[in-house]
Parts: C-alpha cells; sequence; structure tokens
C-alpha cells in the first residue's frame, strides 16, 4: 500500500548513498590533489561539488514534499528528519574536500605540505576518506556496529590533528607563517570533516533506535 | 478516456441564496485535483455543477459555463443524464442498492442503458471490479448482497458501479469520510491507478488526503457565513501544502483559520 510514497521515501535513501559516494571520492581526490600538486584534480574536486550541491537542494525539497504530503510517522518520520540533517552534514564534508583543493590550487604549482609532514597528512587523508566512505555504507545498511567504528576512526584524525599542532608549535619550524597557516587550516578541515561523518552515524543511530547516541560521545566533536 | 474540464465564471443559486461565486479553474485530464476548503465554502456545490447533479435540487441552477473538453455542459440541448452517465460520482457514505447483489450493483448502469448480453456484462462487471481493485474479495460471491460488504468494500462497489458504464470524470464527494484509516488508503490507491484512465475531482475535508492524493489542490472560502464561497488558489498540491500563494490558503491548511 502506498507504493509511491515508499517509492519516495526509498529515494531519499539513495541520494544520502550518492552523495556519501561522491564525497569520499571528493575527500581521496583533494588528498591526492594536495599531495601530488596535481592543480587537474584540485579543480576537479572544486567542480563535481556542484553535483553535491544540486543533490543537497533536491533531497531538501523531496524531503519537505514527503512532510507536507505524506504525514511520515514513526521510522518514516525519523528517516526524513534524519535525512535533513546527514545531508546537511554530508554537504559539508564535500565542502571541507573542496577547502582542501583550494589550499593545493593556491600555492600550484608549489607542493603545500613540507615533507616532514607529508605521512601525517597522507594518513590524515586516507583516515577522512575511509571515514566518509563508512558514514555512506552506515546509511545504506544501518549497521549500528560500523556505525560505532566511526567513533574509533575520529579518534585517529583527532590524534593526528593534535600530532600537526605539535610539530608546528614545536620551535623547529622553518617553513615560515604561510606554510603554517596553510597546514593549520588543512588539519582543521579534515577534523572537521570526520567530525560530520561521526555525525552522520549519530543520525543513523537514531534513525533505528530512535533514541539518540550517549550525550558524551557527542562531547568529542 | 480522459478529458478536461474548464469551468468559466461558475456561479450556484439555492434559490436566491449565491451558494458559490465566480470559480474559473482548469482540471486536466489524467490527474487528481483535490478541492478543499471549510464547511459552506461551497465545494462540494462546486462539484455537483460539473454533472449537472447542482439543479436537481428545487429552486438551485448554475450560471456560467462548464466546458469537457469542447463540449459546454450547459449548452441548449445537452441531456442533463447523458452528462452524469459521462461524468460519474462517488458519495460520501456507500450507497450500493441495498437488494441488488454485488454483480447487480456493478451491472445496474449498464442494464440502464439497454445492455441485455450476458457475456457484455459478465466482462464489464469483472473488468470494473477489477478497476476498483475488488475482484478478488469478492469474485466467489458475486451473487451474495452488496449490503454485506464491509464499509470500504462498499465505497469500492460504488467505484465499481460507477466505472462500469466507463465514464471519463470521476467526481469523488467525500468517499472515505465514513471509512476506517485503512480502508481509506486502498481507496487512496485506488484514486492513483484510476487517474491513468480518469479525469477525478475529490473533495475532501481531510486536508491530509489531499495531499497525499491529488496532483492539483483548489482551496475554497468564504468571507462570512451567509456569503458565496470562493475559489481562493488553485496549483499543484505540492506548491499549496508547502508555499502557497495566498496567506488565507496558508492560514487554513495550517490550522489557523477554519
Amino acid at each position: 500500500m502506498r507504493t509511491s510514497y515508499h517509492e519516495q521515501l526509498a529515494g531519499v535513501g539513495d541520494g544520502l548513498i550518492e552523495m556519501s559516494r561522491l564525497v569520499g571520492s571528493a575527500v581521496s581526490k583533494a588528498t591526492t590533489a594536495l599531495l601530488d600538486a596535481d592543480l587537474d584534480a584540485a579543480e576537479a574536486v572544486i567542480v563535481a561539488d556542484e553535483e553535491v550541491n544540486k543533490l543537497y537542494r533536491q533531497l531538501d525539497d523531496e524531503a519537505v514534499q514527503l512532510l507536507a504530503r505524506q504525514q511520515p510517522v514513526a521510522t518514516d518520520l525519523r528517516a526524513i528528519v534524519t535525512a535533513l540533517r546527514m545531508s546537511s552534514d554530508l554537504e559539508r564534508v564535500g565542502d571541507y574536500a573542496v577547502h582542501i583543493a583550494k589550499v593545493a590550487r593556491r600555492r600550484h604549482p608549489a607542493t603545500v605540505v613540507p615533507v616532514e609532514l607529508r605521512a601525517t597528512i597522507l594518513e590524515m587523508g586516507q583516515a577522512a576518506t575511509r571515514i566518509a566512505v563508512k558514514a555512506g555504507t552506515v546509511i545504506a545498511t544501518r549497521d549500528l556496529a560500523l556505525a560505532a567504528q566511526l567513533l574509533a576512526d575520529d579518534d585517529t584524525i583527532d590524534d593526528l590533528h593534535a600530532s600537526l599542532f605539535a610539530t608546528l608549535l614545536d620551535g623547529n619550524w622553518d617553513h615560515g607563517v604561510e606554510a603554517a597557516i596553510d597546514v593549520a587550516l588543512l588539519g582543521r578541515y579534515y577534523e572537521r570533516l570526520a567530525d560530520h561523518a561521526v555525525s552522520v552515524s549519530h543520525a543513523v543511530t537514531y534513525l533505528v533506535t530512535g533514541e539518540h547516541s550517549d550525550p558524551e560521545s557527542y562531547a568529542s566533536e | 478516456m480522459s478529458k478536461r474540464i474548464v469551468a468559466e465564471d461558475v456561479n450556484a443559486f439555492y434559490g436566491s441564496f449565491r451558494a458559490i461565486a465566480g470559480v474559473s479553474l482548469t482540471i486536466e485530464p489524467n490527474t487528481v485535483t483535490a478541492l478543499i476548503g471549510p464547511s459552506g465554502c461551497g465545494k462540494s456545490t462546486f462539484l455537483r455543477t460539473i454533472n449537472r447533479l447542482h439543479e436537481v435540487i428545487p429552486g438551485a441552477r448554475v450560471e456560467g459555463k462548464v466546458m469537457l473538453d469542447s463540449e459546454d455542459l450547459y449548452g441548449a440541448g445537452v441531456d442533463a443524464v447523458a452528462v452524469r452517465r459521462t461524468i460519474g460520482m462517488v458519495f460520501q457514505r456507500p450507497n450500493p442498492f441495498p437488494t441488488m447483489s454485488i454483480y447487480d450493483n456493478v451491472a445496474a448502469g449498464l442494464r440502464l442503458n439497454g445492455i441485455k448480453n450476458s457475456k457484455v456484462l459478465d466482462e464489464a462487471v469483472e473488468r470494473s471490479l477489477r478497476g476498483a481493485n475488488l475482484w478478488n474479495e469478492v469474485k466467489e460471491r458475486l451473487a451474495k448482497p452488496g449490503a454485506g460488504l464491509s464499509g470500504g468494500q462498499q465505497q469500492r462497489l460504488c467505484i465499481a458501479r460507477a466505472i462500469a458504464v466507463e465514464p471519463q470524470v470521476l467526481l469523488m464527494d467525500e468517499p472515505c469520510s465514513a471509512l476506517d484509516p485503512i480502508s481509506t488508503l486502498a481507496i487512496e490507491d485506488l484514486m492513483t491507478d484510476l487517474k491513468q484512465r480518469y479525469t477525478i475531482v475529490i473533495v475532501t475535508h481531510n486536508m491530509q488526503q489531499a495531499a497525499r492524493v491529488s496532483d492539483r489542490t483548489g482551496f475554497f472560502s468564504l468571507e462570512a457565513t451567509g456569503e458565496p464561497g470562493r475559489l481562493i488558489e488553485i496549483d499543484t498540491t505540492e506548491k499549496i501544502f508547502s508555499n502557497p500563494s495566498e496567506k488565507r490558503t496558508e492560514d487554513y491548511i495550517t490550522g489557523r483559520f477554519g
């Protein structure tokens, strides 16, 4: 019963999964652009974000239509309310990928990241890509065990973020202020985008259980 | 076959009282159009002007034009009974002919039109009951009285009876207000199927129902008791329920008025 309604609901879910696929690939590509000083990759990330924004607006419209016309209740209601939150988180993840790509573009043809920090940024980029992709899988599967794993991945990124700052502040920094600002900002972008991915996993937990996650798990954000 | 309805400056009277004033709207083929509004706003009266049912009330009359594609339904020489055959109607309370079997209820209109061939009737009855999504529930007991069905089934029987004579338009005047929520959803799903073949206009007090089933929604209202009802706004259902153009529409659908 209510076939078209259920199709529309499924469509919202599909839109979120597609968004998470796009932003996961944007984070990965932005990291490549950054570490390889690859201008084409940086431009590609910036252009591709338009698609993410389009999906975001489309999802917003669909969710509003469903709320206005179908009076969803129970799981259906939570699915739409959380979809609105998750799409906004995913859209932000995409924006951070764009920020990272823009740093790469701004310094091109120079590389942004000093050689002693390449490994840390690479690791952050890989962890951030992983967490963004996992967020997509959590949306698709509603797997709460996987949702919990995102918190651990986020801790890894937080540690890497802290270690970046330690390097910047240990008194031996000799790459100048500009590079220091770039590195501080990049660290911040990865750290923030991971938080948005974690927030997606909280939303899925709420969607499945109807209960908010342990409030302490929000505190770290 | 589905047809377009165009109303131009329709006014309907009960004696000297003008119930609706200046209603002009277009209803597209193969769509569901919902008419909503507070009690006494004239939405049911307007619905009944579409198949010339308004005028059967003593003293009632209609001014203005209602076109079904290129045919003026109020033109000179137009047979009102023929209009009602082309434009079927389903009422608020299921009203199967109480002494008739399920089969005879559906076949009644065809028999009235002079069809006697039992093979033709059998086919039409099955087709109509299938069309109303009732066939599987009643095929084993077609000879049983229609009045023995549940309320939701009776209403679908009435829809089957209405579509048996192959109308072009189906008018529904609060078809679900006497039904439980599950039967209501069954009728709503049915409307989505039926619009593939018919133009459907539904009057409903249930705004959520209008939001769920219709492609376009028209909002009727009246300034004050004793004033005629008017069409305030008609637009896509998406627009009406998410961002109506008229403040009066917004006030009504958000429950601030009416």
